[in-house]
Protein backbone atom coordinates (compact mmCIF):
# COMPACT_ATOMS: atom_id res chain seq x y z
CA UNK A 1 0.00 0.00 0.00
CA UNK A 2 1.58 3.43 -1.15
CA UNK A 3 0.40 6.38 -0.21
CA UNK A 4 1.36 10.10 0.84
CA UNK A 5 1.03 11.57 4.29
CA UNK A 6 0.73 15.20 4.41
CA UNK A 7 0.93 17.70 7.40
CA UNK A 8 -0.18 20.90 6.41
CA UNK A 9 -0.16 23.42 9.28
CA UNK A 10 -3.19 25.44 8.35
CA UNK A 11 -6.98 24.88 7.73
CA UNK A 12 -6.70 26.88 4.14
CA UNK A 13 -3.66 24.22 3.43
CA UNK A 14 -5.42 21.69 4.43
CA UNK A 15 -8.45 22.26 2.37
CA UNK A 16 -6.56 22.81 -0.48
CA UNK A 17 -5.25 19.77 -0.03
CA UNK A 18 -8.83 17.99 -0.48
CA UNK A 19 -10.87 17.24 -3.59
CA UNK A 20 -14.58 17.16 -4.35
CA UNK A 21 -13.90 14.77 -7.19
CA UNK A 22 -11.25 12.72 -5.45
CA UNK A 23 -12.64 10.48 -2.39
CA UNK A 24 -9.11 8.51 -1.65
CA UNK A 25 -7.72 12.01 -0.74
CA UNK A 26 -8.53 11.70 2.87
CA UNK A 27 -9.07 13.73 5.82
CA UNK A 28 -7.16 11.89 8.97
CA UNK A 29 -7.34 13.00 12.44
CA UNK A 30 -7.34 10.19 15.04
CA UNK A 31 -6.75 8.15 12.50
CA UNK A 32 -8.48 5.23 14.70
CA UNK A 33 -11.27 4.50 12.35
CA UNK A 34 -9.27 4.82 8.92
CA UNK A 35 -6.36 2.88 9.91
CA UNK A 36 -9.03 -0.62 10.74
CA UNK A 37 -10.21 0.46 7.77
CA UNK A 38 -6.84 0.47 5.90
CA UNK A 39 -5.61 -2.82 8.10
CA UNK A 40 -8.63 -4.84 6.13
CA UNK A 41 -8.45 -3.56 3.10
CA UNK A 42 -11.36 -1.41 2.71
CA UNK A 43 -9.85 1.30 2.05
CA UNK A 44 -6.44 2.50 0.13
CA UNK A 45 -5.60 6.27 0.07
CA UNK A 46 -3.99 7.86 -1.92
CA UNK A 47 -2.95 10.72 -0.24
CA UNK A 48 -3.95 11.27 3.83
CA UNK A 49 -3.98 14.91 4.91
CA UNK A 50 -2.95 14.71 8.66
CA UNK A 51 -5.24 17.58 10.57
CA UNK A 52 -3.12 17.35 13.44
CA UNK A 53 -1.27 20.01 13.28
CA UNK A 54 -3.79 22.47 12.34
CA UNK A 55 -3.81 25.18 16.01
CA UNK A 56 -7.29 26.63 15.32
CA UNK A 57 -9.24 23.43 15.74
CA UNK A 58 -9.21 22.43 18.77
CA UNK A 59 -10.34 24.35 22.77
CA UNK A 60 -13.53 23.90 24.05
CA UNK A 61 -15.55 27.11 24.53
CA UNK A 62 -18.87 28.49 25.92
CA UNK A 63 -20.95 31.47 24.29
CA UNK A 64 -22.96 34.09 26.47
CA UNK A 65 -26.09 32.16 25.29
CA UNK A 66 -24.71 28.89 27.28
CA UNK A 67 -23.84 27.10 23.61
CA UNK A 68 -20.51 24.68 23.58
CA UNK A 69 -18.29 24.99 20.69
CA UNK A 70 -16.16 22.08 20.29
CA UNK A 71 -13.00 22.48 17.80
CA UNK A 72 -12.98 19.45 15.81
CA UNK A 73 -9.88 18.42 16.59
CA UNK A 74 -10.36 17.95 20.39
CA UNK A 75 -9.60 14.29 21.32
CA UNK A 76 -12.19 12.51 22.78
CA UNK A 77 -10.70 11.59 26.45
CA UNK A 78 -10.28 16.14 26.45
CA UNK A 79 -13.96 16.03 25.66
CA UNK A 80 -14.77 13.39 28.29
CA UNK A 81 -12.63 15.25 31.26
CA UNK A 82 -13.60 18.86 30.36
CA UNK A 83 -15.11 20.33 32.94
CA UNK A 84 -17.02 22.46 30.64
CA UNK A 85 -18.41 19.62 29.29
CA UNK A 86 -19.17 17.90 32.69
CA UNK A 87 -21.15 21.07 33.64
CA UNK A 88 -22.99 21.82 30.07
CA UNK A 89 -23.92 18.27 29.08
CA UNK A 90 -23.06 15.55 31.31
CA UNK A 91 -24.71 13.21 29.02
CA UNK A 92 -22.02 13.58 26.74
CA UNK A 93 -19.35 13.48 29.06
CA UNK A 94 -20.90 10.05 30.59
CA UNK A 95 -21.50 8.43 27.32
CA UNK A 96 -17.86 8.89 26.45
CA UNK A 97 -16.56 7.43 29.35
CA UNK A 98 -18.11 3.75 27.35
CA UNK A 99 -17.03 4.53 24.21
CA UNK A 100 -14.36 2.86 23.18
CA UNK A 101 -10.81 2.25 25.50
CA UNK A 102 -8.97 4.97 26.97
CA UNK A 103 -5.87 4.81 24.31
CA UNK A 104 -8.57 5.12 21.80
CA UNK A 105 -9.81 8.35 23.04
CA UNK A 106 -6.68 9.55 23.91
CA UNK A 107 -6.70 9.81 20.23
CA UNK A 108 -9.69 9.61 18.06
CA UNK A 109 -10.90 13.40 17.70
CA UNK A 110 -14.29 14.50 17.66
CA UNK A 111 -14.60 15.61 14.09
CA UNK A 112 -13.95 11.82 13.30
CA UNK A 113 -16.01 10.95 15.74
CA UNK A 114 -18.90 12.27 13.41
CA UNK A 115 -17.88 12.63 10.31
CA UNK A 116 -17.28 8.38 9.68
CA UNK A 117 -20.64 7.48 9.44
CA UNK A 118 -20.36 3.66 10.82
CA UNK A 119 -23.88 3.05 12.11
CA UNK A 120 -22.28 1.43 14.93
CA UNK A 121 -21.36 4.55 16.59
CA UNK A 122 -22.43 6.12 20.06
CA UNK A 123 -21.95 10.02 19.36
CA UNK A 124 -24.71 10.66 16.02
CA UNK A 125 -27.16 9.50 18.18
CA UNK A 126 -26.72 11.34 21.29
CA UNK A 127 -25.38 14.25 19.36
CA UNK A 128 -28.96 14.55 17.36
CA UNK A 129 -30.90 14.18 20.87
CA UNK A 130 -28.99 17.27 21.93
CA UNK A 131 -29.71 18.87 18.81
CA UNK A 132 -25.84 19.93 18.13
CA UNK A 133 -24.60 20.84 14.78
CA UNK A 134 -21.59 20.67 12.52
CA UNK A 135 -19.88 23.40 11.37
CA UNK A 136 -18.45 22.87 7.97
CA UNK A 137 -15.88 24.49 6.04
CA UNK A 138 -14.36 24.05 2.51
CA UNK A 139 -12.44 26.45 -0.03
CA UNK A 140 -16.16 27.44 -1.16
CA UNK A 141 -16.94 28.81 2.93
CA UNK A 142 -19.03 27.64 5.85
CA UNK A 143 -22.21 25.73 6.16
CA UNK A 144 -23.92 24.05 9.06
CA UNK A 145 -25.21 21.14 9.22
CA UNK A 146 -27.43 19.22 12.13
CA UNK A 147 -26.18 16.17 13.16
CA UNK A 148 -29.46 14.33 12.71
CA UNK A 149 -29.25 15.19 8.90
CA UNK A 150 -25.63 14.23 8.66
CA UNK A 151 -25.74 10.74 8.22
CA UNK A 152 -27.79 9.86 5.21
CA UNK A 153 -27.00 6.04 5.35
CA UNK A 154 -24.94 3.09 5.86
CA UNK A 155 -20.98 4.86 5.92
CA UNK A 156 -22.86 7.93 3.84
CA UNK A 157 -22.73 11.65 5.09
CA UNK A 158 -23.62 14.93 3.82
CA UNK A 159 -19.66 15.96 3.92
CA UNK A 160 -18.52 16.18 0.56
CA UNK A 161 -14.66 14.79 -0.11
CA UNK A 162 -13.40 18.55 -0.18
CA UNK A 163 -15.40 19.85 3.07
CA UNK A 164 -13.78 19.30 7.08
CA UNK A 165 -15.80 19.77 9.72
CA UNK A 166 -14.33 22.60 12.03
CA UNK A 167 -16.38 22.29 14.88
CA UNK A 168 -19.49 20.83 16.87
CA UNK A 169 -21.86 23.68 18.57
CA UNK A 170 -23.87 22.12 21.23
CA UNK A 171 -26.84 24.52 21.91
CA UNK A 172 -27.52 25.25 25.75
CA UNK A 173 -29.58 22.75 27.24
CA UNK A 174 -32.04 24.77 29.32
CA UNK A 175 -34.91 22.52 30.05
CA UNK A 176 -34.03 19.74 28.91
CA UNK A 177 -32.69 16.64 30.32
CA UNK A 178 -30.97 13.82 28.30
CA UNK A 179 -30.15 10.01 29.06
CA UNK A 180 -28.07 8.10 26.75
CA UNK A 181 -28.62 4.09 27.33
CA UNK A 182 -25.50 2.20 25.24
CA UNK A 183 -26.05 -1.90 24.61
CA UNK A 184 -23.11 -4.10 24.41
CA UNK A 185 -22.51 -7.45 23.99
CA UNK A 186 -19.44 -8.13 25.41
CA UNK A 187 -17.82 -5.37 27.11
CA UNK A 188 -18.98 -2.11 28.56
CA UNK A 189 -16.91 -0.11 26.47
CA UNK A 190 -17.31 -2.23 23.33
CA UNK A 191 -18.98 -1.04 20.34
CA UNK A 192 -22.87 -0.69 20.65
CA UNK A 193 -25.53 -3.09 19.81
CA UNK A 194 -28.09 -0.70 20.28
CA UNK A 195 -27.57 2.90 21.46
CA UNK A 196 -30.96 5.15 22.30
CA UNK A 197 -30.64 8.64 23.00
CA UNK A 198 -33.33 10.55 24.50
CA UNK A 199 -33.57 14.14 25.42
CA UNK A 200 -36.96 15.68 27.27
CA UNK A 201 -38.06 18.91 28.06
CA UNK A 202 -40.50 18.71 31.07
CA UNK A 203 -41.91 20.03 34.30
CA UNK A 204 -42.32 17.51 37.03
CA UNK A 205 -43.86 14.44 35.01
CA UNK A 206 -45.67 17.13 32.25
CA UNK A 207 -43.41 16.68 29.18
CA UNK A 208 -43.67 19.55 26.71
CA UNK A 209 -41.28 18.36 23.97
CA UNK A 210 -38.91 15.30 23.05
CA UNK A 211 -36.50 13.94 21.00
CA UNK A 212 -35.78 10.16 20.40
CA UNK A 213 -32.98 8.50 18.53
CA UNK A 214 -31.94 5.00 17.87
CA UNK A 215 -28.20 4.19 16.66
CA UNK A 216 -26.25 0.93 15.64
CA UNK A 217 -29.48 -0.81 15.44
CA UNK A 218 -30.24 0.71 12.32
CA UNK A 219 -28.62 1.29 9.31
CA UNK A 220 -28.49 5.20 10.46
CA UNK A 221 -29.18 7.25 13.36
CA UNK A 222 -33.42 7.26 13.15
CA UNK A 223 -35.65 9.91 14.64
CA UNK A 224 -38.15 7.64 16.64
CA UNK A 225 -40.78 10.54 15.49
CA UNK A 226 -44.08 8.31 15.82
CA UNK A 227 -42.93 7.67 19.20
CA UNK A 228 -42.39 11.16 20.49
CA UNK A 229 -45.65 12.31 18.79
CA UNK A 230 -47.41 9.78 21.04
CA UNK A 231 -45.59 11.05 24.45
CA UNK A 232 -46.28 14.31 23.15
CA UNK A 233 -49.65 14.48 22.71
CA UNK A 234 -50.31 11.70 25.62
CA UNK A 235 -47.54 12.75 27.35
CA UNK A 236 -46.20 9.87 30.11
CA UNK A 237 -48.97 7.87 30.11
CA UNK A 238 -48.72 7.72 26.84
CA UNK A 239 -45.84 5.54 26.85
CA UNK A 240 -46.57 1.65 26.53
CA UNK A 241 -48.13 2.94 22.83
CA UNK A 242 -44.47 4.84 22.44
CA UNK A 243 -42.55 1.85 23.25
CA UNK A 244 -45.02 -0.11 20.91
CA UNK A 245 -44.62 2.35 18.32
CA UNK A 246 -40.91 2.21 18.36
CA UNK A 247 -40.45 -1.26 17.78
CA UNK A 248 -42.87 -1.63 15.02
CA UNK A 249 -42.02 1.49 13.13
CA UNK A 250 -38.26 0.94 12.82
CA UNK A 251 -36.51 -1.44 10.84
CA UNK A 252 -33.73 -2.94 12.79
CA UNK A 253 -30.44 -4.51 11.28
CA UNK A 254 -29.16 -7.68 12.22
CA UNK A 255 -25.45 -7.80 12.77
CA UNK A 256 -22.21 -9.26 14.74
CA UNK A 257 -23.55 -7.69 18.13
CA UNK A 258 -26.93 -9.37 17.86
CA UNK A 259 -30.34 -10.26 15.87
CA UNK A 260 -32.61 -8.19 14.94
CA UNK A 261 -34.68 -9.94 16.87
CA UNK A 262 -33.19 -9.41 20.10
CA UNK A 263 -31.89 -5.43 19.06
CA UNK A 264 -36.02 -4.79 18.71
CA UNK A 265 -37.06 -6.54 21.71
CA UNK A 266 -34.17 -4.55 23.72
CA UNK A 267 -35.00 -1.13 21.85
CA UNK A 268 -38.56 -1.33 23.52
CA UNK A 269 -36.87 -1.84 27.33
CA UNK A 270 -34.42 0.51 26.65
CA UNK A 271 -36.65 3.30 25.40
CA UNK A 272 -39.27 2.71 28.43
CA UNK A 273 -36.16 2.65 31.09
CA UNK A 274 -34.51 6.10 29.58
CA UNK A 275 -37.86 7.67 29.91
CA UNK A 276 -38.83 6.75 32.93
CA UNK A 277 -34.82 7.76 33.92
CA UNK A 278 -35.03 11.27 33.46
CA UNK A 279 -38.32 12.00 34.59
CA UNK A 280 -37.64 10.08 37.88
CA UNK A 281 -33.97 11.62 37.90
CA UNK A 282 -35.53 15.26 37.60
CA UNK A 283 -39.11 14.75 39.69
CA UNK B 1 7.86 2.26 -1.45
CA UNK B 2 9.62 5.27 -0.57
CA UNK B 3 10.44 5.68 2.79
CA UNK B 4 11.27 8.71 5.04
CA UNK B 5 13.55 10.07 7.45
CA UNK B 6 12.11 10.61 11.05
CA UNK B 7 13.40 12.00 14.13
CA UNK B 8 12.68 11.08 18.04
CA UNK B 9 13.26 10.78 21.13
CA UNK B 10 13.05 6.93 22.16
CA UNK B 11 13.27 5.99 25.82
CA UNK B 12 15.14 9.35 26.08
CA UNK B 13 17.66 8.38 23.87
CA UNK B 14 17.39 10.66 20.21
CA UNK B 15 16.76 8.11 17.30
CA UNK B 16 16.81 8.47 13.49
CA UNK B 17 14.62 6.09 11.12
CA UNK B 18 13.37 5.22 7.87
CA UNK B 19 9.83 4.31 7.85
CA UNK B 20 7.13 3.77 5.15
CA UNK B 21 4.17 5.35 5.00
CA UNK B 22 2.08 2.35 6.48
CA UNK B 23 4.39 1.23 8.94
CA UNK B 24 2.80 1.60 12.09
CA UNK B 25 4.60 2.55 15.66
CA UNK B 26 5.07 -1.02 16.99
CA UNK B 27 6.39 -2.59 13.17
CA UNK B 28 8.87 0.52 13.60
CA UNK B 29 9.27 -0.26 17.53
CA UNK B 30 10.43 -4.26 16.11
CA UNK B 31 13.05 -2.81 13.70
CA UNK B 32 14.82 -0.93 16.61
CA UNK B 33 14.97 -4.11 18.69
CA UNK B 34 12.22 -3.27 20.78
CA UNK B 35 9.84 -6.21 21.75
CA UNK B 36 7.69 -4.98 24.35
CA UNK B 37 5.12 -3.18 22.64
CA UNK B 38 3.43 -6.22 20.48
CA UNK B 39 0.78 -6.48 18.05
CA UNK B 40 -2.10 -9.30 19.58
CA UNK B 41 -5.41 -8.35 18.01
CA UNK B 42 -4.13 -5.51 15.79
CA UNK B 43 -7.22 -3.31 16.01
CA UNK B 44 -7.40 -0.87 19.36
CA UNK B 45 -9.18 -3.97 21.51
CA UNK B 46 -6.27 -5.21 23.66
CA UNK B 47 -3.75 -2.90 24.61
CA UNK B 48 -0.80 -5.42 24.05
CA UNK B 49 0.46 -2.84 21.85
CA UNK B 50 0.17 0.25 24.17
CA UNK B 51 3.28 3.04 24.31
CA UNK B 52 3.56 6.60 25.65
CA UNK B 53 3.63 9.07 23.00
CA UNK B 54 4.45 12.75 24.37
CA UNK B 55 3.15 11.25 27.87
CA UNK B 56 -0.24 9.92 26.52
CA UNK B 57 -0.73 6.06 26.04
CA UNK B 58 -1.59 5.34 22.44
CA UNK B 59 -2.43 2.31 20.59
CA UNK B 60 1.03 1.19 19.04
CA UNK B 61 -0.28 -0.97 16.03
CA UNK B 62 -2.79 1.56 15.08
CA UNK B 63 -0.80 4.48 15.05
CA UNK B 64 1.28 5.62 11.88
CA UNK B 65 5.20 5.28 12.94
CA UNK B 66 5.64 8.52 10.45
CA UNK B 67 3.43 10.20 12.76
CA UNK B 68 6.50 9.85 15.59
CA UNK B 69 8.41 12.52 13.69
CA UNK B 70 9.76 15.02 16.58
CA UNK B 71 7.78 13.44 19.31
CA UNK B 72 8.98 11.87 22.46
CA UNK B 73 8.16 7.99 23.14
CA UNK B 74 8.20 5.86 26.03
CA UNK B 75 8.60 1.86 26.35
CA UNK B 76 8.43 -0.62 28.67
CA UNK B 77 12.05 -0.96 28.21
CA UNK B 78 12.71 2.57 29.36
CA UNK B 79 10.90 1.66 32.80
CA UNK B 80 13.81 0.49 34.52
CA UNK B 81 16.22 3.41 33.08
CA UNK B 82 18.06 3.71 36.54
CA UNK B 83 18.74 0.40 37.03
CA UNK B 84 15.36 -0.37 39.06
CA UNK B 85 12.66 -1.65 38.41
CA UNK B 86 9.56 0.74 38.64
CA UNK B 87 7.08 0.57 41.63
CA UNK B 88 4.52 -0.99 39.36
CA UNK B 89 6.84 -2.93 37.64
CA UNK B 90 8.18 -4.80 40.86
CA UNK B 91 4.47 -4.95 42.05
CA UNK B 92 3.58 -7.41 39.33
CA UNK B 93 5.94 -9.30 40.27
CA UNK B 94 4.94 -8.90 44.21
CA UNK B 95 1.74 -9.98 43.24
CA UNK B 96 1.95 -12.35 40.50
CA UNK B 97 0.50 -10.35 38.26
CA UNK B 98 1.02 -12.49 35.16
CA UNK B 99 1.28 -15.91 33.86
CA UNK B 100 2.87 -15.74 30.20
CA UNK B 101 3.66 -12.41 30.20
CA UNK B 102 2.28 -11.49 26.83
CA UNK B 103 -0.15 -8.80 28.08
CA UNK B 104 1.98 -7.53 31.06
CA UNK B 105 4.27 -4.37 29.15
CA UNK B 106 0.98 -2.88 27.85
CA UNK B 107 -0.78 -3.25 31.59
CA UNK B 108 1.91 -1.68 32.85
CA UNK B 109 2.19 1.14 31.00
CA UNK B 110 -1.55 2.34 31.54
CA UNK B 111 -1.25 1.59 35.03
CA UNK B 112 1.91 4.05 34.87
CA UNK B 113 -0.54 6.23 33.41
CA UNK B 114 -3.36 5.12 35.72
CA UNK B 115 -1.79 6.14 38.72
CA UNK B 116 0.16 9.54 37.86
CA UNK B 117 -3.57 10.78 36.76
CA UNK B 118 -5.19 9.34 40.00
CA UNK B 119 -2.58 8.39 42.85
CA UNK B 120 -5.11 6.68 44.93
CA UNK B 121 -7.87 4.52 42.15
CA UNK B 122 -10.77 2.39 43.72
CA UNK B 123 -10.82 -0.78 42.18
CA UNK B 124 -13.66 0.08 39.92
CA UNK B 125 -11.77 3.20 38.87
CA UNK B 126 -8.72 0.68 37.77
CA UNK B 127 -11.36 -1.56 36.12
CA UNK B 128 -12.55 1.46 33.85
CA UNK B 129 -9.54 2.81 32.98
CA UNK B 130 -7.70 -0.68 32.18
CA UNK B 131 -10.96 -2.00 30.31
CA UNK B 132 -8.90 -1.48 26.95
CA UNK B 133 -6.50 -4.41 28.03
CA UNK B 134 -6.55 -8.17 27.68
CA UNK B 135 -5.30 -11.08 29.31
CA UNK B 136 -5.28 -14.08 27.84
CA UNK B 137 -4.09 -15.80 30.99
CA UNK B 138 -7.28 -13.90 33.07
CA UNK B 139 -4.91 -12.53 35.86
CA UNK B 140 -7.17 -9.45 36.21
CA UNK B 141 -7.28 -10.07 40.25
CA UNK B 142 -3.84 -10.15 40.94
CA UNK B 143 -3.33 -7.17 38.20
CA UNK B 144 -5.66 -5.34 40.45
CA UNK B 145 -3.56 -6.27 43.51
CA UNK B 146 -0.91 -4.94 41.48
CA UNK B 147 -2.98 -1.87 41.16
CA UNK B 148 -3.11 -0.93 44.64
CA UNK B 149 0.45 -2.55 45.88
CA UNK B 150 1.92 -0.37 43.22
CA UNK B 151 -0.23 2.59 44.02
CA UNK B 152 1.12 1.74 47.90
CA UNK B 153 4.54 1.78 47.15
CA UNK B 154 4.76 5.29 45.16
CA UNK B 155 2.97 6.70 48.28
CA UNK B 156 5.85 5.42 50.50
CA UNK B 157 8.65 6.14 47.74
CA UNK B 158 7.18 10.11 47.82
CA UNK B 159 6.99 9.74 51.92
CA UNK B 160 10.66 8.59 51.55
CA UNK B 161 11.13 11.62 49.45
CA UNK B 162 9.78 13.98 51.54
C1 LIG C 1 -10.88 -0.45 19.47
C2 LIG C 1 -11.94 0.53 19.04
C3 LIG C 1 -13.16 0.53 19.68
C4 LIG C 1 -14.15 1.43 19.33
N1 LIG C 1 -15.34 1.44 20.02
C5 LIG C 1 -16.26 2.39 19.74
C6 LIG C 1 -17.46 2.50 20.49
O1 LIG C 1 -17.71 1.76 21.43
N2 LIG C 1 -18.35 3.46 20.16
C7 LIG C 1 -18.10 4.35 19.13
O2 LIG C 1 -18.91 5.23 18.90
N3 LIG C 1 -16.98 4.27 18.41
C8 LIG C 1 -16.06 3.32 18.68
N4 LIG C 1 -14.92 3.27 17.95
C9 LIG C 1 -14.75 4.15 16.80
C10 LIG C 1 -14.13 5.46 17.19
O3 LIG C 1 -15.09 6.24 17.85
C11 LIG C 1 -13.66 6.11 15.91
O4 LIG C 1 -12.63 5.33 15.37
C12 LIG C 1 -13.12 7.51 16.15
O5 LIG C 1 -14.05 8.31 16.83
C13 LIG C 1 -12.78 8.18 14.84
O6 LIG C 1 -12.10 9.37 15.12
P1 LIG C 1 -10.69 9.64 14.47
O7 LIG C 1 -10.31 11.02 14.81
O8 LIG C 1 -9.73 8.57 14.84
O9 LIG C 1 -11.10 9.54 12.95
P2 LIG C 1 -10.26 9.20 11.65
O10 LIG C 1 -9.97 7.75 11.58
O11 LIG C 1 -9.14 10.15 11.49
O12 LIG C 1 -11.36 9.57 10.56
C14 LIG C 1 -12.62 8.91 10.48
C15 LIG C 1 -13.37 9.43 9.26
O13 LIG C 1 -13.69 10.80 9.41
C16 LIG C 1 -13.05 11.60 8.43
N5 LIG C 1 -12.62 12.80 9.16
C17 LIG C 1 -11.80 12.87 10.25
N6 LIG C 1 -11.76 14.12 10.72
C18 LIG C 1 -12.55 14.86 9.93
C19 LIG C 1 -12.94 16.24 9.92
N7 LIG C 1 -12.50 17.11 10.83
N8 LIG C 1 -13.78 16.67 8.95
C20 LIG C 1 -14.24 15.80 8.02
N9 LIG C 1 -13.94 14.50 7.99
C21 LIG C 1 -13.10 14.03 8.94
C22 LIG C 1 -11.95 10.74 7.87
O14 LIG C 1 -11.63 11.09 6.55
C23 LIG C 1 -12.59 9.37 7.97
O15 LIG C 1 -13.49 9.18 6.93
C24 LIG C 1 -13.91 2.36 18.29
C25 LIG C 1 -12.67 2.37 17.63
C26 LIG C 1 -11.68 1.47 18.00
C27 LIG C 1 -10.36 1.50 17.28
S1 LIG D 1 -2.52 -5.09 19.20
FE1 LIG D 1 -2.93 -3.02 19.34
S2 LIG D 1 -4.64 -3.01 20.61
FE2 LIG D 1 -4.38 -5.12 20.28
S1 LIG E 1 -0.40 -12.96 31.34
FE1 LIG E 1 -0.81 -14.08 29.55
S2 LIG E 1 -2.04 -12.72 28.47
FE2 LIG E 1 -1.89 -11.75 30.33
Amino acid sequence: MSFELISPNTLRDALDLLDVDDPSIRPFSGGTALRLMMKSGVFSPSKLVVLRGIPDLSGIEISDDGSLTIGALSTLAEVETSALVARQVPVLAGALKHLSNRRVRNVARIGGAIAHGDPHMDLPPLLSALNAEVIVESRNGRRHIAVEDLVIGYYETLLEPDELIVALRIPAQDDWHSAYRKVTARSADDWPALGVATSISHEGKEIRDIRLVVGAATERPTRLDISEGVLRSEGVAGLPRAVEAAMESVEVMDDSHGSATWKKALLGVELRRSVEEILGRNA
Amino acid sequence: MTKKPIKFVLNGREVQAFVSPDDSVVDLLRELDHFGARESCGQGLCGCCTVLIDGVSVTGCLELALLLDGKRINTVEGLDADGQLSAVQQAFIDTGAFQCGFCTPGFILMIEQLLDENPDPTDDEARDYLSGNLCRCAAYPEILSAVRNAAMKRKTAQGADA
